[in-house]
């Protein structure tokens, strides 16, 4: 039980812990992204400033044009080898291609004036190409406050690339890493918070043991001697008879209520998973009707049950469900008169299977109901002490509903009867 | 039956002695794990009551070391923990039989009666000889139509010589079969306590067949009316 809980406190924290790192090493990846992006960028910028800038306006055969003989890469001028740039376009105002190195273009400009990713297949100069991204920019450039053409420039992201794989790779092993070292600190740290409930569970058993022991052992000798009372022979004496039985009668009494109490402190919370097994309702409820038969024989109770003919199976404690519902039909036995009816249903309603248990009894005051699941919460002392118990059943029947995940509710009505429900998840 | 009721609380064990010994069964009674360990090294028994926490020794401890003796006597663990755990652990032990306290008594009995019925000296509800019949549940002696009840020791020394028929026991060992550990009986017990048995037989006409080999001690015989009536 503790193993799994410890397990379960590592996994989540694993994964908040994880889902915290991923999106932080996600932003840096961003970040770095644009920032190689902005470097490329300005370089890309102030190289087509400078081509521009080397551009002249001027008249020629009688129009002004742009003449491009001393620009760099476009004019006369050979390329330096170190200058990056795949290819650089002239285009004039209206977006017509005037002249260009490198690539070959398309004659006519689609888009105007923005920096621009491109894929594209690049020829190394031997039969190899290669699939390359490139940064393009398309730069209006101006004379005198007037749009005299485009240029267009585009450099290898190579670098800028293989700079980001690696830091990608770095980030990847380094999230994986954190992530292990998380999740072994996550085991130690579900070890550490498992101690002190540990240690509670383990005083609360043995509280529960020792208070079983000491309860029962007075117990034990008041019986065993009221029953050799009992037992003695030629002791005819009517009266000590009557007091011995008296005496047997209420310690087998006490002992249901020390049992019940018992049973209250030693299950709070969830079932362990190992003693939850897959049942049938059906084949669980008709047990106990069986060995119910008898009892609302002696009462003079009819006794009806409708179970639907196919299997209901959940997942539960078969001891523990039957205790449930055998509290619920005794309760009802107990609080319905003779010749009144008693019933139990199962059925199934919105995935989920219900177990009714409805009696023409009594039935329970309305300002009673919110309290009737409390421990020794008795609705009237005179009558609950004409029927015995100690108002234990139903706290009983409710913990063990919830401790399988179900719910438990009541309605009655005064002098009409009362119907419990157990709800149980599919 | 023999039976070794091992219980630390006096205000326990004391009933239950006196019930079991009621019932017809002759029981040591043992307050403390170490004591009982020796005595169960010193006599046989048909049953053992153990209590599982025990000063020295627990119960499932005394069990254990019982079975790894090769001991096959039916054990009874009588305890007030009462989670399955604990059960599986008992029954595991080498327990035969498993009652969480408080017991009722009565169902106590049953279960020591349904044990010995798995002993392997189990001969029945009722021992034998001739037309002479002795009703171990009821400690009724029947012969014919007459029948007539005997008290827990005439039973407990009838049973004795019933299931040793033909054989002459002596004083000695009828007292060590007969006397719970410890106990010191007077030295006519033995006597008086046959002396009281021939009265109760005499209803069912076989007072004679108790017969006193003198010098030695004592034997059941059916023949022995014949020889003294011809």
């Amino acid at each position: 039980m503790f193993n799994r809980s410890r397990r379960n406190l590592a996994h989540w924290f694993t994964l908040s812990m994880g889902s915290i790192l991923v999106i932080f090493a996600g932003t840096l990846y961003y970040q770095e992204t644009l920032q190689q992006l902005g470097v490329i960028d300005s370089l890309l910028y102030k190289k087509a400033r400078i081509i521009a800038g080397n551009i002249q306006y001027k008249l020629y055969q009688g129009k002004k044009r742009a003449i491009l003989k001393n620009v760099p890469l476009l004019g006369n001028n050979p390329p330096s080898p170190d200058s990056e740039i795949i290819y650089a376009r002239w285009y004039d105002a209206e977006g017509k291609l005037k002249r260009f190195f490198g690539v070959p273009p398309q004659e006519q400009l689609s888009k105007t004036a923005e920096f621009q990713t491109i894929k594209t297949t690049y020829n190394s100069g031997s039969s190899t190409s290669k699939v390359i991204w490139l940064r393009q920019l398309t730069l209006p450039v101006q004379h005198q406050g007037k749009l005299i053409g485009y240029l267009q420039m585009a450099m290898p992201m190579t670098r800028a690339q293989e700079s980001l794989n690696r830091f990608l790779l770095l980030l990847i092993l380094t999230v994986l890493m954190a992530l292990a070292a998380t999740s072994l600190m996550g085991w130690f740290l579900g070890g550490l918070a498992m101690l002190p409930i540990r240690d509670s569970y383990e005083q609360l058993q043995r509280f529960t043991a020792n208070a079983s022991h000491e309860l029962r052992a007075p117990l034990a000798a008041i019986l065993s001697n009221a029953q050799v009372g009992l037992l003695a022979p030629g002791d005819q004496d009517a009266a000590k008879h009557l007091r011995l039985e008296k005496i047997v009668a209420v310690a087998k009494s006490m002992n249901t209520l020390i049992g019940n109490l018992l049973f209250l402190a030693r299950r709070v919370g969830c079932l362990a998973p190992e003693s939850l097994k897959q049942i049938d309702l059906s084949d669980l409820l008709k047990e106990l009707i069986e060995s119910q038969t008898t009892q609302t024989v002696a009462q003079h109770l009819n006794f009806n049950c409708d179970l639907l003919p196919q299997e209901i199976v959940v997942k539960a404690d078969p001891e523990l469900l039957y205790q449930a519902v055998m509290n619920l039909v005794s309760n009802a036995c107990k609080y319905t008169p003779a010749d009144g009816l008693v019933e139990l249903r199962l059925f199934i309603d919105c995935h989920r299977a219900v177990i009714q248990v409805e009696d023409s009894g009594i039935g329970i005051p309305a300002a009673d109901l919110p309290h009737i699941f409390e421990r020794f919460y008795q609705v009237d002392k005179q009558r609950q002490s004409s029927v015995g118990g100690f108002g234990l059943g139903l706290a009983i029947a409710q913990q063990i509903v919830l401790a399988h995940g179900g719910n438990l509710s009541v309605k009655s009505k005064l002098g009409q009867g009362s119907m419990f429900q157990i709800e149980l998840p599919l | 039956m023999r039976i070794l009721l091992v219980e630390d609380d006096v205000a326990q064990l004391e009933p239950l002695q006196t019930a079991l010994s009621q019932a017809g069964h002759i029981v040591d009674g043992v307050e403390d794990g170490a004591i009982a360990k020796w005595v169960i090294c010193q006599r046989d028994y048909d049953l053992l009551i153990l209590d599982w926490m025990l000063p020295e020794i627990s119960g499932l401890d005394l069990c254990r070391q019982y079975r790894q003796a090769g001991k096959t006597a039916p054990v009874l663990m009588l305890t007030a923990k009462d989670t399955t755990l604990d059960k599986v652990t008992g029954l595991d032990a080498g327990a035969d039989d498993y009652l969480v306290k408080p017991t009722d008594v009565f169902e106590l009995l049953a279960r020591v009666r349904a044990l010995g019925r798995r002993s392997p000296l189990w001969q029945g509800e009722t021992l034998q000889i001739a037309d002479l019949q002795l009703h171990l549940s009821t400690l009724i002696v029947e012969r014919g139509q007459a029948t007539v009840e005997l008290s827990a020791r005439e039973f407990q020394l009838l049973e004795y010589l019933m299931r040793h028929p033909h054989q002459v026991l002596s004083r000695d060992q009828i007292e060590q079969a007969l006397w719970e550990w410890g106990s010191e009986p007077e030295s006519n017990a033995t006597t008086t306590l046959v002396r009281r048995l021939r009265q109760r037989l005499q209803v069912v006409g076989a007072a004679d067949w108790i017969e006193t080999v003198y010098g030695i001690g004592y034997r059941i015989n059916p023949e022995a009316s014949k020889k003294l009536h011809p």
